[in-house]
């Protein structure tokens, strides 16, 4: 409720009360004319008897709701304005809520949109960092696998050239194991003894001396 | 005293022992059969082939005891004295095999010459010469061995598209 409906409120209170009064000021003032020269005892009594006249219990009934109706206006336009302030009061609370509301909820929104703006912008430098690092350290796994791979190949190289031979000798005569006969191989073994002949014989003289 | 002649079939210093053990056995049936009683079945011992051969062609006669006593001396004094070589096959050689090895031998290096086989499969082919002080590895192993300079080269020809 505003100031102005509860200035207009107490306005209808007084003025209400300011007829009353004044009413029953008029009907005082009305027997009060002139008056036969009575004696004070007798006026007292006349004047009490006008006034029971004047105020009988119709008169004061219809006083009384005269009074009620009034004041039920009164009261009635009095709850009307303030059911309509009450109304403006309350349209325009709810207003003032919304927006402040909207204006507290689009300030904390910018708030969380920059929040997520920032984090998402570290998230990036971090990833960004992390792709980084990682393209390197691919990078120097990629050349020690490089360098690695080819020191295994040589030595692979090396290794096969040193015991190739070894291999096929091994293999061959395992291959041929004793599938030769020995009367094929006696020009061999003849040609052989022959060309140790000399070395043969000098051992066997040193041998048997 | 001559030199003993040996047949082929005479191979090593165990066929020089076999030999003197026949010339043993033969000494003691001619002593039994010389202290027998007449008309006592007698049984001659069997000779080797060996023992024939040895005795033909050194022209000794087996059954005179003077010749046997000379036989066996010799045959003594060669299995002391003779060169022992010992020769290693891929397999178990035949005796036919062996033969022109033996022949060679004792043509070219000692015509004493004794030998004694063996088996190593590892050498596939060719043989193991070991004489008293020396080892002639004339197999096909070693053989190999010394070409491996040539395969290599063949292979990395190979390699290199050459």
């Amino acid at each position: 409720m505003n100031k102005g409906g509860l200035i207009l409120i107490v306005g209808s209170l007084l003025s209400s009360t300011a007829a009353f009064v004044w009413l029953i000021w008029r009907m005082e003032g009305r027997g009060s004319g002139p008056a036969k020269k009575l004696a004070p005892g007798q006026l007292s009594d006349e004047a009490a008897e006008d006034v029971e006249h004047i105020f009988n219990d119709e008169f004061r009934e219809e006083l009384r709701n005269r009074g009620r109706l009034h004041f039920e206006k009164v009261i009635g336009e009095s709850a009307m304005f303030l059911q309509q302030d009450l109304r403006e009061t309350t349209a325009q609370l709810n207003d003032y809520m919304r927006s402040e509301l909207t204006r507290t909820l689009q300030a904390e929104f910018k708030k969380y949109e920059q929040s997520i703006a920032d984090a998402k912008q570290i998230a990036l430098g971090s990833i960004e960092k992390t792709i980084t690092t990682i393209e390197q350290q691919r990078q120097l796994m990629e050349q020690q696998l490089a360098a690695q791979n080819n020191a295994n190949k040589e030595r692979a190289i090396k290794q096969f050239e040193q015991d190739m031979a070894s291999i096929v000798n091994h293999y061959v005569i395992k291959a041929i194991g004793n599938q030769i006969d020995l009367s094929d191989q006696l020009e061999y073994i003849l040609a052989e003894l022959e060309a140790n002949k000399q070395a043969i014989i000098e051992d066997v003289r040193n041998g048997t001396a | 005293m001559a030199q003993l002649k040996l047949p082929s079939t005479v191979v090593s210093r165990a066929d020089a022992m076999r030999l003197l053990r026949e010339i043993n056995s033969l000494d003691d049936f001619f002593a039994g059969a010389a202290a027998r009683k007449g008309g006592t079945p007698l049984q001659p011992p069997k000779t080797t082939k060996m023992l024939d051969q040895l005795g033909e062609i050194n022209g000794l006669n087996l059954l005179d005891a003077d010749s046997r006593k000379t036989l066996y001396e010799q045959l003594e004094t060669l299995s002391r004295q003779a060169p022992s070589l010992h020769l290693s096959f891929a397999n178990e050689p035949s005796p036919k095999a062996v033969e022109p090895i033996l022949l060679w031998l004792r043509e070219q290096i000692h015509p004493n010459c004794l030998v004694q086989t063996g088996v190593a499969p590892a050498i596939a082919a060719g043989c193991i010469l070991r004489t008293p002080n020396k080892v002639f590895d004339m197999s096909m192993r070693v053989h190999l061995q010394k070409q491996a300079h040539f395969l290599n080269e063949l292979i990395a020809g190979a390699i290199n598209g050459r």
